[in-house]
């Protein structure tokens, strides 16, 4: 049984048709199951940290700044940052892809996903740069 | 002398296309009866045009799969005790995820389309027929001894799966769990079947297949099994060209 | 090619004729795009920190009443709700604890009550 018959008789189409690219596999399935655990363990720090730094957490401006003096702070809250975009997006393509959307719909996505999660990345490191030097 | 209950029986009717509407039925039953046994007698004794499937009557065939008050159940295994009480009613529909052809019959043609793309076993050496079991592990002296799969294809898990509910692309539980039990290793050609959107992936993982199934196969357990041969063989294709 | 069935967005959240997993399969969805939503108004918001002290304080100050805490309060739930069960999903997906998958769930939500209810009542108070 050739691949393009196995497809073709599940999806009902002729004989021969090519099989459609799929939209989802095991490399953006291990993206998502990766950053899943990892945000369980940033989550409960970013919890932590905001409500148990000093008296009563991270409350103002002045309070925020002197945190990202430490410089693993900034880093943190990068990596966070994008592993939660990544899961994010991720999840919600997940979901837009159970209402099988047309390919060219998702080709369309994919990309502003991708645009999208870069620009968020970018500006969430100038924020957490601008922050960290504002102590200086 | 047996026990009487009084119950009735709300049935699901609709021809090919209609929107579905219920009919009740009231009567005399013994609860130790079974749902099928009650679907039955409306078309025995009250209504002729009541239209549903079944065969076997022991859970071996799979045909006689509706909703028993909302819950998938095999209704020739399902007693009356378990689903109502006396005076109580008992509702009955026909599977989900399948086109209905007509009241309680439904057109399962997609479901043994793709069993039978993945090669889907229904006989089997012995040791293959369990989950999990490496091949490693197989004390060959059982490999010539062949049982029934313990799938009987009665569809319940497409039916209560809410991924093939929102999408009718996808290839089930029982078609993953066959997929599964032929093994990877020795299929390689499913790869391409299975890890795609509408194979292992469709998954979340809500286990709605093993808990109606009626057969043991545990689909979801056999699912998440395909899954780790996806990602072996995917991993050693990266350092081993195909 | 099948049609695209946006229309049948809603049966995910049929919660009739489920049972455990599918409640969790449901939680994990309503969690999840409610977590989405946050996500981004959360870093909107954090923009204010870039215009200065006096922005952001002022902010802060406007969330310190009953209502806001409360949103607070359940967007700290959904994330606890989430991750937990993520981890029997994760678990479950290489094969772990398949069989206890309803214990796992019970067991890690009673642990997500617990800290919820930890951080509520440390959210009211502090």
């Amino acid at each position: 049984m050739t691949q393009t018959s196995v497809s073709a008789k599940v999806s009902g189409e002729a004989y021969g048709a090519p099989a459609p690219k799929s939209g989802e596999n095991t490399w953006l399935w291990l993206l998502k199951i990766v950053t899943g655990p990892l945000l369980v363990i940033f989550l409960a720090v970013h919890f932590i940290v905001n409500h148990y730094i000093g008296e009563t957490g991270l409350l103002t401006y002045k309070d925020v700044v002197a945190y990202y003096q430490n410089p693993l702070i900034p880093i943190m809250e990068i990596g966070f940052l994008a592993s939660v975009v990544t899961h994010s997006l991720l999840g919600l393509r997940g979901i837009i892809l159970d209402l099988k959307p047309s390919r060219n719909f998702l080709k369309i996505l994919d990309w502003v996903f991708l645009i999208a999660g870069i620009l968020i990345v970018v500006y969430g490191t100038w924020l957490a740069l601008t922050i960290a030097s504002r102590g200086a | 002398m047996s026990e009487k209950w009084n119950i009735t029986l709300k049935v699901s009717r609709q021809k090919e296309g209609e929107t579905p509407h219920f009919d009740e039925y009231k009567m005399e039953v013994d609860p130790d009866e079974y749902v099928l046994d009650a679907v039955e007698r409306v078309w025995a004794f009250m209504d002729r045009t009541v239209c549903f499937r079944h065969a076997c009557h022991h859970s071996t065939c799979g045909a006689c799969g509706m909703r028993v008050n909302n819950v998938e159940k095999l209704t020739c295994i399902t007693s009356i005790r378990d689903m109502c009480q006396d005076g109580g009613t008992l509702k009955v529909e026909p599977l989900r995820n399948f086109p209905v052809i007509s009241d309680l019959a439904v057109d399962m043609g997609s479901l043994y389309n793709r069993l039978e793309a993945v090669g889907a076993r229904s006989v089997l050496p012995v040791p293959e027929a369990e989950i999990e079991k490496p091949a490693s592990t197989w004390d060959p002296a059982d490999q010539q001894y062949i049982r029934l799969a313990d799938c009987i294809e009665c569809g319940l898990c497409i039916s209560a799966c809410p991924s093939a509910a929102t999408s009718s692309g996808y290839l089930g539980p029982a078609v993953l769990a066959g997929a599964q039990a032929n093994g990877l290793k020795r299929n390689p050609e499913l790869l391409q079947l299975v890890d795609a959107e509408d194979g292992v992936w469709r998954c979340h993982s809500a286990f709605e297949c093993s808990a109606v199934c009626p057969s043991l196969v545990d689909p979801a357990r056999r699912i998440m099994n395909l899954r780790t041969q996806v990602f072996t063989e995917r991993f050693s294709r990266l350092f081993h060209k195909a | 090619m099948e049609k695209p069935s946006p229309d049948k967005f809603w049966t995910w959240f049929n919660p009739v004729g489920r049972e455990t997993g599918g409640w969790a399969f449901i939680l994990n969805r309503v969690t999840a795009l409610g977590l989405t939503f946050y996500l981004y108004l959360h870093l909107v918001i954090l923009s204010q920190l870039a215009t200065g002290p006096q922005a952001y304080d002022q902010f802060v100050a406007l969330m310190r009443n009953p209502i806001s805490i409360s949103a607070e309060v359940l967007v700290v739930a959904a994330g606890i709700m989430h991750g937990l069960n993520g981890i029997r999903i994760v678990l479950t997906t290489f094969g772990f604890g398949v069989t206890r998958q309803k214990q796992l769930f019970y067991g890690l939500m009673a642990l997500a009550l617990v800290i919820i209810l930890f951080f509520t009542v440390r959210m009211f108070t502090a």
